[in-house]
């Protein structure tokens, strides 16, 4: 069974999903520069651009958990920063500004990523000019790294079947296995898509 | 005139172990021939040598002539566009995103233009029955299908020879059949290793037999497939489909 896509949704059709990439990544562009310029305790804009960004969504007809679950996936990473700035002066008012405005850059940016197909976000990075082996290692991990986790998952599977005393050292033991056969098969398959890819004329 | 030349090719793996030796055989233009043999015979490994993907390092004199042209590190590029190679696995060949760039990715390579590569794509999407897949994922594909993407892949490079690892192995019954009469319907010269026996009966006419790095025969496909003593000795079985042909087949 193959696993789900993070652009699963975004092959849908809504005047969200049907504008072109350059625009929703234009607007979201600006849109990140617009909150970082407002000013620091201006409340009610960030609550108009949050009212904003619920109306897009609404519009985009993505289920609200998919973007509720991935922007809390990032938001540690976005704690780890507003919390060093408990410790400044006049910190608990700066700390929620931070969380704030970095929590409205992110769902900007997840709402557009989210309404475009990944294709498409790569082909408009090929337009920027965006160089080619990191367009390249992009579009690699993203059609790869389903197929490493469904490797993983049929890996695990195959040990679980055949765990009969199932212990937490032995779960952490089979899970570190999982991870080094991966890794090396990885370094296999990476050899066999490179091959794959010469014998097309790739030319790195 | 010869689509491919083999002259006397030895390979050796990094921890020394022969994986072929004294490789020679010819497949002429147009023809279909059968590469068979039991697992570790170095089929693969044979067919990485056709568009010089192995050596790693390109060897002082050629032992590979395709279409006239000796592979070497000049003109491994010309020799990549006429040699079509598809892999065993499918998921180590469908690297891009969606289905259309991946077919597209060896025109692109060989620097046609956008209208040109569409063309490509949308000519090879159709001889492998795929219309309307362009913008699916690879990852949602069947195998057959992905099997299917792969070849439009090769033959959207417009490949004079094509070479093909196992082509049938882990498809079902209908796959099988399908990707049989895709191959059949293909005008172009072909190089087919694989475990099965009765595609070779209703594909090859002409089969080279190899075990252990060495080619042990070569000659009519049904005349080697019928001797079972032979086919035994390398681990192979005489397929069930012969002993259906009448006569007039044989």
């Amino acid at each position: 069974m193959p696993r789900e896509t993070l652009d699963r949704f975004a092959r849908m059709d809504s005047p969200v999903h049907r504008l072109p990439a350059g625009v929703k990544f234009g607007v979201a562009f600006g849109f990140v520069v617009l909150t970082l310029l407002v000013p620091r305790h201006a409340w009610w804009v960030y609550a108009v651009e949050s009212l904003l960004l619920v109306a897009v969504a609404v519009v985009s007809r993505i289920p609200p958990w998919f973007l509720l679950r991935r922007i809390l996936w990032l938001e540690p990473v976005l704690m780890g920063v507003a919390l060093l700035a408990l410790w400044q002066p006049g910190g608990p008012g700066l700390f929620a500004a931070l969380v704030a405005r970095s929590t409205l850059c992110l769902a900007g940016m997840m709402l557009a990523a989210a309404t475009t197909p990944f294709s498409d976000t790569l082909r408009l990075l090929e337009r920027l000019h965006v160089p080619r082996m990191l367009m390249t290692t992009l579009a690699l991990t993203f059609r790869y790294q389903y197929l490493l986790l469904d490797e993983s998952d049929r890996m695990r599977r195959a040990r679980r079947s055949r765990t009969f005393h199932a212990r937490r050292g032995v779960e952490w033991r089979m899970l570190s296995t999982v991870v080094a056969h991966l890794f090396l098969r990885s370094i296999d398959r990476a050899a066999r898509i490179h091959a794959a890819m010469c014998a097309r004329g790739w030319r790195p | 005139m010869n689509a491919l030349e083999v002259d006397h090719l030895s390979y050796h793996y990094r921890d020394g172990r022969a994986a072929l030796a004294d490789v020679s055989f010819e497949v002429r233009e147009g023809e279909r021939v059968a590469l068979v043999g039991p697992n570790g015979a170095g089929k693969s490994t044979l067919l990485l040598h056709l568009n010089g993907l192995l050596p790693e390092r390109a060897a002082r004199e050629p032992h590979v002539t395709v279409f006239g042209m000796p592979v070497s590190e000049s003109n491994l590029l010309e020799v990549r566009a006429r040699v079509g190679l598809l892999f065993q696995d499918p998921d180590d060949q469908l690297f891009c995103p969606t289905v259309f760039d991946d077919v597209a990715f060896g025109p692109q390579q060989q620097g046609l233009s956008v209208h040109q590569v569409r063309e490509r794509v949308t000519e090879a999407l159709r001889d492998v029955g795929l219309e309307g897949f362009e913008q699916r994922m690879p990852h949602h594909l069947s195998r057959g299908e992905k099997r299917r993407v792969c070849l439009a892949g090769v033959l959207a490079c417009r490949p004079g020879l094509l070479v093909l690892d196992e082509p049938t192995s882990d498809l079902d019954p209908r796959g099988r059949r399908e990707l049989i009469a895709l191959l059949r319907s293909l005008p172009v010269t072909q190089l087919i290793a694989t475990h099965d026996l009765e595609l070779v009966v209703e594909l090859c006419p002409a089969l080279i037999l190899m075990d252990r790095g060495r080619v042990i025969r070569q000659g009519p496909s049904i005349e080697l497939l019928s001797d079972e003593g032979l086919m035994l000795a390398h681990g192979l079985e005489s397929p069930h489909i012969l002993h259906h042909l009448d006569g007039r087949d044989r």
